[in-house]
């Protein structure tokens, strides 16, 4: 069944907004030929992450009832909003067209908000836990920044939060699907988010994921997916899949699975009717994780065939984990829009119609979408 | 002519509760109306001025995982895997029978291992970064839940974690039918897990949310909520699934509703627009009515709000028809992500048995929640059709509806 995107919304190391992120994709520039400014959201001297810069979230949601929200909130707000913006769903935070009950959202997330819990736990360890902020609790809980967005943008049909790591958001798609089969919903918000902390990079340090060419980065980003065609159509959505495959080991717990990842791919291209030799372009998720990557750049070759294109646009912005599907998504919207995949890591590019988004996770799970240009 | 969709059955259950281990104890405590609610021990909460929960303290990990399981997993996979595991003896299918591609895995929870980044924070707080372990970090993420368990059964279709809060079993259980329903897989796993910690005890304490010792839904006197813990684990299967290996049908799932309050990140909505329009839809994807609704499952926590908020979902769906409903709550405390879960076994049970668990500590009928509550004793009625209901944190509304096998019409094709 084909669904239609209307619109989208993108908080990004490349900036926020859609114009801003469409400019930067249109003259992309590698994160590692930039130089990339401090950390905002710790303290840090050498921490090479990419972080939203100057993120500013009053711009967007006015000055009140920020002052308890994390970071992660913040972003996935200002994504959520500026996507019902940019599908016309919303004109200065008004339903144009829908009623809010027919509007919903599916939001992935891969870590929670460890800003909110470290601070928390700080507060309960170095203090006592009697003396943890309640106003900022609520942050801890993995379910709210998803749940913030309805609140702010009343959204009143479902409001999905998924916790499916890097994968996360390309499985929002297939579930909207499932949901807006059923006439849940006229319009879903489809994407997700991932904040910048010190305990996120302190982990991401400490498996060495960035002694590579990975950039740990972070973001939101939303794609506005409708039942029925209305407005400006972005792009056609045709089919998804997602697989699972256990590692041989019974003691390993990460690992990238080539047969989960082919296993998503064909079901994604037999659901929308697509034969492998149409995918014009694949939106992959690899990241600098030299790893993961191979594995998803060699399941790609096999499952379509050696010279299909392969993007790997984190290269620009970061591995946005639980945004990272939506990023991918984001990005391919971009290259409709006449940006050029950059960086192609394997394959000959040629004119672009029809898209393949891929992800890979940790531990063994895949995913993947197809996009067709409108 | 519409097209009909598979069935959905449940064909085994799971449980990891503070009133019991596995479908035999838990069904007889909650016949009972046994309290597993207790003299808190996981950690010492003195400070923070509430000891009592439904924590599970009859379950070993080493009774129910492997080696290389127990190295893997943090406390709160531990229990969803045990409860998966359950699930499976009790639908009588052999793990390695549910291998391939035609088996998904959903699980849902709050918090998910919220142990592990506690101990990581800790670690790091007390001795610096140096002292975080890189072997411990693998363990956090919620991801792990359903993963945990799609490897012990070999299953290799979709594999979901559903981070809904105190709806998040509702949730797990609905988009699983909907799987099987897609024709996406022919049985799926699904449930949710949570554990008590201390970070999310201290939370809800501060928001002033915590009873002191019991949890008494739709009392006049309720004085809030008693966390607890544990997981619910249902096998779900098509219809030629379930005829093909002979399973014995325990339940079949109808329609569910799913809505968002829109309106506060911890309160429900007043007028309990969202949570009456779930129950609504949960009924009209059912193709039932009220009438045929014989007992409702309540979200129940013994919080003022919420049970307001209950009673008038109660009131504007069922209308002057009086309708059993009932907490576990009161029973098992408010176990948050695995909370629904745990209900939608008791569902199963009210559905086999024919008996509606009772709300312990229910004393005095408050009147702003003027509703059948089946008081401390349990009770015998009909028991074809139940609802089980979810308003969760964030606003989240999820209720289901469970029935006693080809009661419900055949469920429509989606389009």
């Amino acid at each position: 069944m084909t669904r239609f995107i209307t619109g989208y919304g993108v908080c990004s190391a490349l900036g926020v907004g859609r114009e801003t992120f469409l400019a930067a994709m249109k003259n992309p520039t590698l994160l590692e030929h930039r130089t990339l400014p401090a950390a905002q959201a710790f303290t840090s001297e050498d921490a090479r992450v990419a972080e939203v810069p100057d993120f500013d979230p009053a711009k967007y949601l006015g000055d009140k009832g920020l002052r308890t929200l994390d970071r992660l909130t913040k972003l996935v707000l200002v994504a959520a909003r500026l996507a019902a913006h940019d599908a016309g769903i919303k004109k200065d935070n008004a339903y144009v067209v829908h009623a809010g009950e027919r509007v919903g959202i599916l939001c992935s997330n891969a870590y929670g908000s460890l800003e909110a819990i470290t601070e928390l736990n700080r507060v309960a360890k170095l203090e006592d836990a009697r003396y943890i902020n309640p106003a900022k609790f609520p942050n801890t809980v993995a379910n709210s920044a998803s749940g913030y967005v309805s609140i702010w943008e009343d959204f009143k049909a479902l409001n999905v939060a998924i916790s499916d790591g890097n994968c996360g958001a390309l499985d929002a798609f297939t579930m909207a699907e499932v949901h807006l089969s059923q006439d849940r919903a006229d319009a879903l918000l489809v994407g997700g988010g991932e904040a910048m902390s010190e305990a996120l990079c302190l982990a991401f340090q400490k498996l060495g994921v960035l002694e590579t060419k990975a950039v740990l980065g972070e973001g939101a980003a939303f794609v506005v997916v409708e039942k029925v065609a209305r407005g400006n159509v972005l792009a056609h959505v045709l089919g998804s899949g997602s697989a699972f495959s256990a590692p041989e080991s019974d003691l390993q717990v990460t690992h990238g699975s080539a047969d989960a990842l082919s296993r998503a791919i064909a079901s994604a291209l037999a659901e929308a009717n697509v034969d492998k030799g149409e995918i014009d372009l694949v939106v992959s998720g690899a990241s600098g994780l030299r790893v993961f990557d191979r594995i998803e750049i060699a399941a790609i070759q096999s499952t379509l065939h050696e010279d299909v294109a392969i993007a790997a646009p984190k290269m620009l912005f970061g591995e946005t984990l639980g945004a990272g599907g939506a990023m991918a998504a984001a990005s391919a919207l971009a290259y409709l829009e006449g940006a050029p995949p950059t960086p192609i890591v394997s394959g000959t590019s040629r004119p672009l119609k029809t898209m393949l988004l891929t992800a890979m996770g940790y531990y063994g799970n895949a995913s993947a979408v197809v996009l067709r240009a409108p | 002519m519409t097209e009909s969709a598979s069935r959905v059955f449940v064909t085994g259950v799971g449980v990891v509760s503070s009133i019991g281990l596995g479908r035999r104890e838990f069904f007889s405590a909650l016949e009972k109306g046994t309290t597993g609610i207790s003299p808190l021990e996981l950690f010492d909460s003195t400070s923070i001025g509430r000891g009592y929960a439904g924590e599970v303290k009859i379950f070993d990990p080493k009774d129910h995982l492997t080696q290389a399981e127990l190295k893997r997993t943090g406390r709160c996979s531990a229990m969803a895997l045990a409860a998966a595991r359950m699930a499976f003896e009790d639908a009588k299918i052999d793990a390695s029978a549910l291998k391939g591609p035609r088996t998904s895995v959903v699980v849902g929870t709050t918090m998910g291992e919220a142990d592990v980044i506690g101990e990581l924070d800790h670690a790091w707080i007390k001795n610096g970064p140096r002292a975080v372990s890189r072997t411990l970090l693998p363990k956090y993420g919620s991801t792990l839940l359903p993963i945990h368990v799609a490897r012990a059964i070999g299953a290799e279709g979709m594999i979901l974690c559903m981070p809904a809060a105190c709806a998040a079993g509702n949730y797990a259980i609905g988009f699983a039918a909907d799987l099987i329903r897609a024709g996406k897989a022919d049985v799926v796993v699904c449930g949710s897990s949570e554990i008590i910690q201390e970070l999310e005890f201290a939370g809800f304490a501060r928001l002033a949310a915590m009873a002191p010792e019991r949890c008494q839904p739709f009392d006049l006197n309720r004085q809030g909520l008693i966390l607890g813990e544990g997981a619910g684990m249902l096998v779900l299967e098509s219809e030629a699934h379930a005829i093909k290996r002979g399973a014995t049908l325990c339940a079949e799932i109808g329609g569910y509703g799913l809505s968002c309050d829109a309106y506060h990140i911890t309160r429900p909505h007043p007028d309990a627009q969202g949570s009456i329009s779930a129950m609504r839809q949960a009924i009209v994807r059912s193709q039932i009515s009220p009438n045929d609704v014989d007992f409702v499952n309540a979200h129940g926590t013994g919080t003022k709000a919420n049970d307001q908020a209950e009673a008038k979902v109660m009131k504007d769906v069922f209308g002057d028809r009086r309708v059993p409903i009932s907490s576990v709550k009161s029973m098992i405390g408010h176990c948050m992500g695995a909370a629904s879960a745990l209900e939608a076994v008791a569902c199963i049970f009210t559905i086999e048995t024919g008996i509606y668990p009772p709300t312990i500590g229910y004393e005095t009928p408050d009147p702003e929640c003027d509703l059948e509550v089946v008081g401390n004793v349990a009770r015998k009625g009909r028991a074809e059709i139940v609802l089980n209901n979810s308003l969760a944190f964030g606003g989240y509304n999820a209720i289901t509806c469970f029935a006693k096998p080809h009661v419900l019409p055949s469920p429509k094709k989606a389009a």
